[in-house]
């Protein structure tokens, strides 16, 4: 399969979906009482509709431009560098959102220890300081904000 | 004079040459942490002042915050998060100049600038206060709205590649200040039923988010093996600012000391404001102007001239009318009137021996925040050797902690790492992230004084050209987007010549 595009395409296309949707939602979440032409909905309105605007312009200009790239999608695209590179961010943003979810189990110190020894893993880190002082960083960390600034991080 | 020979006698005391460096210490540590304030670090020590004398427990708060604003350049400099909202536009040439390994040479000046624009600022305090004072006094919600959009319109100028995409953002950016319950109607929006969303999204927690998190995404591509780039230690200290450097940044730390205390002396205004319109005045007056983003020197000045030059300004309304100029002279308003002080008019009359002690004392906290500086500034600079893999793991956990204490909630430890995924996704698109923070930071102003100006006005929207002031930021604001629109223009149409 072959597609032509470019980050104007795909970004403007993306931003009059997140838009529409928003600009769909206005009356469900803003029930505001206020009979004036100007009132709580305006603002959102402006800023929603102007959203819209910009990204229609923004996806006729990528439209319109001769700069696209184009990828050929076939069994060999997914073995390629630029796929494996693709993939090393989802994996990351994969762990930032099973952080979230072991924060609210495990409490700050286990689960941002998990984070960091996952995080040095997945840059493939071997040295034994390279453990050692971020997880000494963890420890000293819940100690200024726990004992010195008395917040109690969860 | 009298009042002022007896306010230097008291700031004269061994005591509080001893307490403003421990201020400075404590303040320039919160600031460059992601997540922790300088307000925080005056809340934090206001109880440590109980047992002070007055001069002595406003000069160590005075100091935090100097140091604090100062500070958050310390890291928008070398990981590309700002310490504070204030520093902001300090990135913007901060990391390009450390990228170039010109780290140390880009925090020395952004020291220097600050202690520049702290210092007039003092000054300005010290002599101008009741002046300033009077011209801000004309300010009404019509010339609030129009200051917001004169900051909006420094999009034009950080959006070189697409305006579209600048516009985009500041839409984003607007949209996401309307989350949370409406300050005039009390109406909720777009909160989704969703408790924690009805204070908003916190500005702190948005430039986490929307800087750190991000950054630490965009290097996830990052490969030891292949990307490590061996740092010169030698080399790491010596590149210092030359003379013709410093030539170079006199205007621009001049007009941003000037704007920080124009902006600073307005209350609900603040340092980063200041600091992107200075930026994006220098800029465009710059005769060199696709420099700027590239790791400028001069914008690293006009940013951190602004922002300090706004810190001793800020003090200008809280002092003369009562009024504070940004939430840490609010708390810093609190710590006066805990020691026995009501600032506002009648301040002047009954404690004017103190109130100039603390004045000349501010003169004093930016000195020394030069001198403690300069001896950190060549530790800082070392922070570059700290290899990616370690530094990524500290900074991720600072941000989680930093975010935590803002509100002691888990919610904002989910909207920093959401935030960050979704401005990887818009970096990764070639957008500046810089017009949603404009958004995020003049929506509200925008917003409320637009709604105050159209009550006033029977809806009229006439209001906003008849006033004076209000016309005239108007017509700045107008006048910086053609030319920057200008410039971009004849900048295309050469390379179009140039390719031809």
């Amino acid at each position: 399969m072959k597609i032509k595009y470019n980050t104007e395409i795909i970004s403007g296309l993306v931003f009059i979906i997140v838009a529409a949707v928003l600009w769909l939602l206005i009356p469900s979440q803003i029930q505001t009482l206020e009979k004036s032409a100007i009132n709580a909905q305006t603002i959102p309105r402006i800023a929603i509709g102007g959203l819209f605007l910009c990204s229609a312009g923004l996806l006729i200009q990528g439209l319109l431009s001769h700069d696209k790239k184009e990828i050929v999608i076939t069994r060999e695209s997914f073995h390629s560098e630029g796929f494996r590179r693709e993939m090393r961010s989802v994996i990351f943003a994969l762990m930032l959102i099973a952080y979230c979810f072991l924060i609210t189990l495990l409490g700050f110190i286990i689960s941002t220890i998990i984070l960091v020894i996952a995080i040095l893993l997945f840059y493939g880190a071997r040295k034994w300081y390279y453990y050692a002082i971020p997880l000494a960083m963890v420890g000293v960390v819940y100690y200024v904000f726990g004992v010195l600034l008395r917040i109690s991080l969860p | 004079m009298e009042l002022f020979l007896q306010g230097l006698q008291i700031l004269l005391q061994w005591q509080n040459f001893l307490i403003i460096p421990v201020g400075l210490a404590l303040g320039i540590v919160v600031g460059a942490i992601p997540g922790l304030t300088s307000d925080l670090g005056i809340i934090l020590c206001i109880p440590l002042t109980y047992g002070m004398e007055p001069t002595m427990a406003i000069l160590m708060l005075l100091a935090i915050y100097c140091g604090g604003t100062y500070g958050g350049s310390i890291t928008a400099i070398l990981i590309n998060t700002p310490g504070t909202s204030a520093n902001a536009a300090t990135l913007f040439d901060g990391y390009p100049m450390a990228k170039k390994g010109q780290a140390y040479k880009a925090l020395s000046m952004a020291l220097f600038a600050s202690t520049i624009g702290g210092l007039l600022s003092a000054f300005a305090l010290l002599f101008l206060a009741p002046q300033i004072a009077k011209i801000t006094l004309l300010f009404g919600p019509a010339e609030y709205l129009a200051l917001a959009v004169f900051g909006l319109s420094v999009i034009a100028g950080v959006s070189n590649k697409s305006v579209l995409k600048g516009l985009i953002g500041a839409c984003i950016g607007i949209f996401m200040s309307t989350i949370g319950m409406d300050n005039i109607s009390g109406t909720t929006r777009f909160t989704f039923g969703n408790i924690n969303l009805m204070s908003g999204i916190d500005l702190i927690i948005a430039l986490i988010g929307l800087f750190a998190i991000s950054e630490i995404m965009m290097k996830s591509q990052y490969n030891p093996r292949l990307d490590r780039q061996k740092v010169d230690v030698a080399s790491l200290t010596k590149d210092k600012i030359t003379r013709d450097e410093y030539r170079r940044c006199r205007k621009p730390i001049a007009l941003g000391s000037l704007i920080g205390i124009i902006i600073g002396a307005t209350p609900g205004t603040g340092g980063g404001l200041a600091a992107f319109i200075s930026y994006n005045q220098t800029k465009q007056s710059s005769k060199h102007p696709e420099t700027f983003g590239q790791g400028e020197i001069e914008g690293i000045a006009a940013s951190e001239s602004a922002n300090n030059g706004a810190c001793g300004a800020t003090m200008i309304p809280m002092l003369t009318l009562g009024v504070p100029g940004d939430g840490a002279t609010a708390i810093l308003m609190g710590a006066f009137m805990i020691h026995g002080m009501v600032p506002g008019p009648m301040l002047f009359k009954d404690q004017g021996n103190i109130l100039f002690a603390i004045m000349l004392g501010l003169i004093v906290v930016n000195v020394f925040m030069y001198v403690i500086g300069s001896v950190f500034t060549r530790f800082y600079a070392h922070i570059t050797r700290i290899p990616y893999e370690i530094l990524a793991c500290i900074v991720l956990t600072f941000c989680i902690a930093g975010s935590y204490s803002t509100n002691n909630r888990l919610y904002d430890i989910y909207i920093i790492l959401i935030f960050g995924i979704i401005s990887y996704f818009l970096r990764r698109m070639d957008f500046q992230l810089v017009p949603i923070l404009l958004g995020i930071v003049l929506g509200p102003l925008a917003e409320d004084n637009f709604r105050r100006a159209i009550v006033l006005s029977d809806g009229s929207l006439s209001i906003f050209v008849t006033r004076p002031i209000s016309l005239l930021f108007l017509v700045i604001a107008v006048g910086s987007i053609v030319l920057f629109a200008w410039r971009n223009h004849k900048a295309k149409v050469r390379s179009a010549q140039a390719n031809s």
